[in-house]
């Protein structure tokens, strides 16, 4: 079952073709842009002799900070009365970014969202309620259009007051919802606190998650809590927002609409592409947007090409789940290391839960990754043999998943600061001089 | 059945200093104790005080990571060959034990030894066995 049978299992080979079409014409597009018109002169790039989309290599990668510095119109490539929407990101340092949208823009936004909706099962039968913030925050309306052109009763609920959320699926019968997973979990525990059984007194048959940090694990759980499937969504306003790749039914991987996006991975260090399978900074190009194309965007968010083939047929890649960002990576003996790699090797670990802290030292002259983890009552027998176990199952699972080989540090209860769940817990305290 | 109080402890000055104070306000005697370091920065003090429950209790209400540990105390003689003679019907008793410590009761006259074994209830059918009944727990609390 395909949204748009053609395009979605197009051969590979032939998805080339469509990309080479789509980046010529982008890059025509691009140079009607005072920022793109000075980058391909300061680069000598003839967009004209670009004819194949692997010649994208030869192009200058695009920064968070390039669209910073050029707020707002230096990546306008139209006339402003051709533009019918922009969307900002949440800008935490500086400028906000801004993207601005045509209609065509936002038909083909609005498309490929559904597109992603219809993979992870959702249909025109279905009641979406979508529980994120609209405005100017791209999951809001992205997922109402996405909505919309799929055909559903869609309810915009919007952020926050969990009463109303849960009257609403009540009276409405809502089966399909979007949220953060944080959120899902706030929603579960006022289920539980009005004496209701997520299970048996709602509807609801999926979830879609995504725009904020989660593990494998987080997901298991909230599909526990819910007892039915959570489809993992990424997207980011730079590329539109949702609807840059998402979950099929097979829930192996997030595929990344290829007719769209041109994707590449790459070692943010060396800046060279990595190999399929391998963690690297995810960079994008757009193929099919007029008001303002984005060539060679760097993500910061680390994930991987799933090498292998769909069981449901797609051809377009697959992304892994988002592992981390950039800015969080660190290097400890010469290895990348992210902090959720570490993470959801500690989550795993009942006794370890949310209960550490990594710290960087430098011990001997030597850069270690330590593990600081608190002994609590509630699993602590006063045994040594226990402990010594337990050192030894974190060392082992994490020289397994990062191939650094910890410092585990076990720590009296209370010792560690109260993180906010969202928080990445790595300190780094060698002196790096 | 005798108690032992097992805590864990970061080994830090003042660290177990925190855990004599706080037994003395409350009134609880350490009848004997003794600490495991392990080559980390890491231990376990084990306890035996009169009111095992009562040291549990506060020391979780002031958060320590604190367990009672079922524990098996033996009567031996203070005196020369008192602890080897022990021994060796614990030996005999073919009973393995991580931990062990002790205390006298009286000079020249009787003391025990306080055993930790991984499986405390098959190491008192052991010994029991073999005629060793544990010690009544008045005696070790010292009530
Ligand atoms: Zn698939």
């Amino acid at each position: 079952m395909f949204w748009e049978r053609n395009i979605e299992t197009l051969e590979k080979d032939q998805l080339q073709v469509l990309q080479s079409e789509r980046l010529a014409r982008t890059l025509n597009q691009a140079v009607q842009a005072p920022f793109y018109k000075k980058i391909f002169e300061e680069y000598q790039v003839d967009p004209k002799k670009i004819k194949r989309s692997s010649e994208i290599k030869n192009l200058p990668f695009t920064t968070k900070q390039d669209l910073r510095d050029n707020v707002p119109y230096g990546l306008l490539t139209i006339d402003q009365k051709e533009v019918i929407r922009l969307h900002c990101s949440s800008g935490t340092t500086g400028n906000p970014i801004v993207v601005f949208h045509t209609r065509h823009d936002i038909d083909s936004w609005s498309n490929l969202m559904a597109r992603s909706l219809f993979a992870a099962g959702v249909r025109d039968t279905d009641v979406f309620q979508n529980i994120c913030g609209y405005g100017l925050f791209t999951g809001g309306l992205g997922f109402q259009y996405g909505c919309e052109t799929l055909g559903c009763l869609s309810i915009p609920a919007g952020a926050g007051n969990t009463a109303r959320q849960i009257k609403l699926m009540q009276d409405y019968g809502t089966t399909a919802i979007h949220a953060i997973p944080s959120y899902l979990n706030r929603l579960h525990e006022f289920i539980v606190a009005k004496g209701m059984d997520a299970r048996k007194d709602l509807k609801l048959k999926k979830m879609m998650i995504g725009a904020e940090p989660y593990t494998e694990e987080q997901r298991v759980r909230i599909q526990e809590m819910f007892g039915i499937k959570a489809y993992n969504s990424y997207g980011l306003t730079e590329m539109n927002g949702p609807g840059v790749a998402f979950e099929c039914e097979c829930q192996s991987g997030l595929h990344i609409w290829e007719d769209a996006y041109i994707v590449e991975i790459i070692d943010p260090k060396t800046l060279e592409p990595v190999p399929d399978g391998e963690i690297g900074e995810l960079v994008m190009t757009t193929l099919d947007r007029h008001a303002v194309p984005i060539l060679r965007f760097r993500t910061r968010d680390l994930t991987r090409i799933i090498p292998g083939k769909c069981d449901c047929g797609r051809t377009h890649k697959r992304i892994d789940r988002i592992t981390g960002r950039t800015d969080d990576m660190f290097i400890v003996k010469g290895c990348n290391v992210f902090p959720m790699q570490v993470e959801a090797v500690l989550l795993q670990i009942p006794e370890v839960a949310n209960n550490y802290m990594i710290k960087l030292e430098t011990i001997n002259d030597n850069s270690e990754m330590i593990i600081e983890v608190e002994v609590l009552s509630n699993w602590f027998r006063g045994d040594i043999a226990r402990l010594d176990g337990l050192k030894k199952q974190i060392e082992h699972g994490i020289r397994n998943e990062v191939l650094v080989k910890p410092i585990i540090r076990m720590v009296e209860a209370g010792s560690l600061p109260v993180s906010e769940g969202k928080a990445v817990r790595v300190q780094d305290l060698r002196n790096l001089n | 059945m005798a108690y032992q109080v097992s805590i864990f402890l970061e080994n830090k000055i003042g660290h177990l200093r925190k855990i004599t104070t706080l037994l003395a306000e409350n009134q609880i005697n350490i009848r004997t104790m003794n600490l495991t370091h392990t080559s980390n920065d890491w231990g376990v003090l084990n306890l035996i005080v009169d009111f095992p429950d009562k040291a549990h209790q506060v020391l979780n209400s002031q958060n320590f990571s604190v367990a009672l540990r079922e524990v098996i105390a033996l009567e031996m003689d203070d005196h020369p060959g008192g602890l080897d003679n022990l021994l060796g019907k614990v030996e005999a008793a073919g009973v393995n034990f991580t931990n062990a410590y002790s205390r006298i009761l009286k000079a020249g006259g009787e003391a025990f030894l306080i055993l930790d074994s991984a499986d405390t209830e098959q190491a008192r059918e052991k010994l029991k066995k073999l005629g060793l009944a544990p010690l009544d727990d008045e005696t070790v609390y010292g009530k």
